[in-house]
């Protein structure tokens, strides 16, 4: 089974090609009539599929999932626990499941690359859904502690933090004005 | 010489020129009946001829080889990689010649996948095999819903995808545009594409009927459904182009418990709405419908919470809570938070005086990217109505159509419209 256009979209971080390529690949592998459960890079899917927001798709693939291989590969289950905090959309429990587990050598960029990116996201959802909000629940929200969270530094999320949450429990008065918050 | 050397040798002779394969092909239907009657003896013609030169061939040895029933695994297991190979490698031109033969053996292939329970292996061979036999993108083939089916059953739904994006303009069979409109629309009730789903339902509800079936049925109860979630609302009056047949039969057949689901959903109250789906869960999970119809349950909430937009400009969370039947004010600013990330609805939550306040829509639809869109809809209507007045035209020289209605306005003016009694052209 040759895998070497999934090692290659990992290694060039091409991250958003991988969901289709494992797609594409899989149906060609299994018309090919080999066996390739046992083989076949789930962990990597799921992941490529949360990354381009497909928690539909990632969900379907769990389902054809073999029930030995759910048992035996503890990072499968972890990645699906990411799933699932994605589809209930709590989203503190997607912080806690990327970061309760111990990545293999192969996952963790991926792994660090998807959570970068979905702190982003959901700053951006904060920003423009509320106009304030405690600093505990920016906490919870990005999955940070609450004095990174209230001096608004973001440091893993590595924002241009241009606007902020112009919030009256927000510690920094650096925050400007309450007037436009709306991103550029 | 045995006739089945013979034929080899004429299959691997005459497949060079189209001149030849005319022959070939005449050669081929006259030899049908023997091949068929030799089904047992013909795999290891497989090994012998090539299916991307001698794909007529090919094609009418597999047709033959594949006529005889296969009931177990292993036969399975020997059959579908040679029809895999087959598909992968003919050759277009040739396999047009004998569509029919083509459609019957790939039929087959999903056949023995499903025998195989194995249905992700069929899945790719019957894309390649419609790309193959589709003339156009517009043509709808009688595989498109084999390969919709098999894409269900393996869970490929991003696959199946794909294809519901092409316009559909021709098509074979009446059958064909019922089972792809059918599976096309649970696909995309899978993908959450919720609108699409609703036009393909709504395509087979609408479709031209002479005697009611399944599908249309079938299809209908999932139109309900999904017009609640969607639009959050159901009229059981079907549009004037439907067939009688339609407007007739499908509401009895669907009265309980859909179209009851929908008089419940007008009342706008959740519990009410939870008790009934409760109620009528088995009727429910035995048409397959009950994810479903527990998506309708969810979307009330959404649905309750929109039509405060219209009414508030501010809003608290406590109130909204209450009037959407929430438990607290927390769980109303979650499903606040997710409606805005879904892009429902616009509006921005201060949770240090626990209001809402509801906004208009942003779009100004000054940017790029609307002017874009509003272009490539225009050139897309632009093309519509050209093949409308095309079609229009072509019909209005169709000998059928022109002979009844000659016949009608015999009724009304016999003087103005001077047609004979008989259009005999």
């Amino acid at each position: 089974m040759d895998l070497s256009a999934v090692t290659a979209a990992l290694e060039s971080k091409s991250y958003e090609k991988i969901a289709d390529i494992c797609d594409n690949l899989m149906l060609q592998v299994a018309a090919d009539g080999a066996a390739f459960h046992n083989d076949w890079p789930y962990a990597i899917h799921l992941l490529s599929h949360f990354y381009v927001h497909d928690i539909n798709s990632a969900r379907f693939l769990w389902k054809t999932i073999p029930s030995s291989i759910k048992e035996s590969n503890p990072e499968v289950n972890a990645v699906w626990k990411i799933g699932q905090q994605l589809w209930l959309r709590n989203y503190g429990g997607v912080h806690e499941a990327i970061r309760g587990f111990e990545w293999s050598q192969g996952l963790q960029d991926f792994v660090a690359a998807f959570s970068e990116l979905y702190t982003k996201e959901v700053f951006q959802l904060l920003v423009s859904a509320y106009s304030t909000i405690t600093v505990e629940d920016v906490a919870l929200f990005l999955g940070m502690s609450e004095e990174d969270a209230s001096s608004c530094k973001c440091a893993t999320a590595r924002l241009d933090c241009g606007l902020c949450l112009s919030d009256a429990y927000c510690e920094e008065a650096t925050c400007c004005d309450r007037a436009e918050t709306r991103p550029p | 010489m045995d006739p089945l050397e013979a034929l080899v040798a004429q299959i691997q002779g005459l497949s060079s020129s189209s001149a030849d394969i005319a022959r070939l092909h005449t050669i081929l239907k006259q030899s049908d009946d023997s091949l068929r009657s030799n089904s047992s003896r013909l795999s290891p013609i497989f090994s012998l001829i090539d299916p991307s030169i001698h794909s007529l061939g090919f094609l009418y040895v597999l047709d033959a080889f594949t006529s005889t029933s296969v009931s177990n695994q292993q036969q399975a297991e020997e059959l579908v990689p040679i029809i895999t190979r087959f598909i992968s490698g003919c050759s277009v031109e040739q396999i047009r010649l004998a569509p029919e033969k083509f459609i019957y053996v790939c039929k087959r292939l999903k056949d023995q996948v499903m025998l195989l329970e194995a249905p992700i292996r069929g899945v790719a061979p019957m894309f390649t095999a419609l790309r193959k036999l589709q003339v156009s993108t517009e043509h709808l083939t009688p595989l498109h819903a084999d390969f919709l089916l098999l894409c269900l059953l393996a869970k490929s739904y991003k696959t199946g995808l794909s294809i519901l994006d092409d316009d559909v303009f021709e098509v074979d069979h009446p059958r064909d545009l019922y089972l792809y409109c059918y599976y096309g629309g649970m696909i995309c009730i899978g993908q959450k594409r919720f609108q699409k789903a609703l036009d393909l339902l709504h395509n087979v509800v609408t479709a031209p009927m002479t005697m009611m079936n399944a599908i249309v049925i079938e299809a209908y109860k999932k139109y309900v459904l999904v017009s609640l979630i969607r639009h959050g609302l159901f009229s059981t009056s079907l549009p004037k182009y439907c067939s009688p047949l339609a407007q007739r039969n499908l509401k009895p057949f669907c009265q309980n418990p859909y179209i009851e689901m929908a008089h419940t959903y007008s009342t706008g109250k959740v519990a009410d709405l939870e008790a009934f789906v409760n109620a009528n869960a088995d009727k429910f999970e035995s048409d397959n419908n009950l994810g479903l119809a527990k998506q309708v349950v969810s979307s009330m909430y959404k649905r309750n919470i929109q039509r405060l937009t219209q009414t508030y400009l501010t809003l608290s969370l406590e109130d909204i809570a209450n009037t959407v039947h929430l438990n607290s004010a927390k769980e109303a600013e979650m499903h606040v938070l997710q409606m805005i990330q879904d892009g429902e609805i616009y509006a921005t939550i201060n949770q240090k005086d626990g209001m809402v306040r509801f906004l208009e829509d942003p779009e100004q639809y000054k940017t790029c990217e609307m002017i874009e869109h509003i272009d490539s809809s225009i050139h897309r209507i632009m093309a519509l109505s050209k093949k409308l007045t095309a079609t229009d035209e072509q019909i209005a020289c169709d000998h059928l159509y022109l002979s009844k209605v000659g016949r009608e306005r015999q009724r009304y003016d016999f003087d103005d419209y001077d047609v004979p009694q008989k259009f005999n052209i």
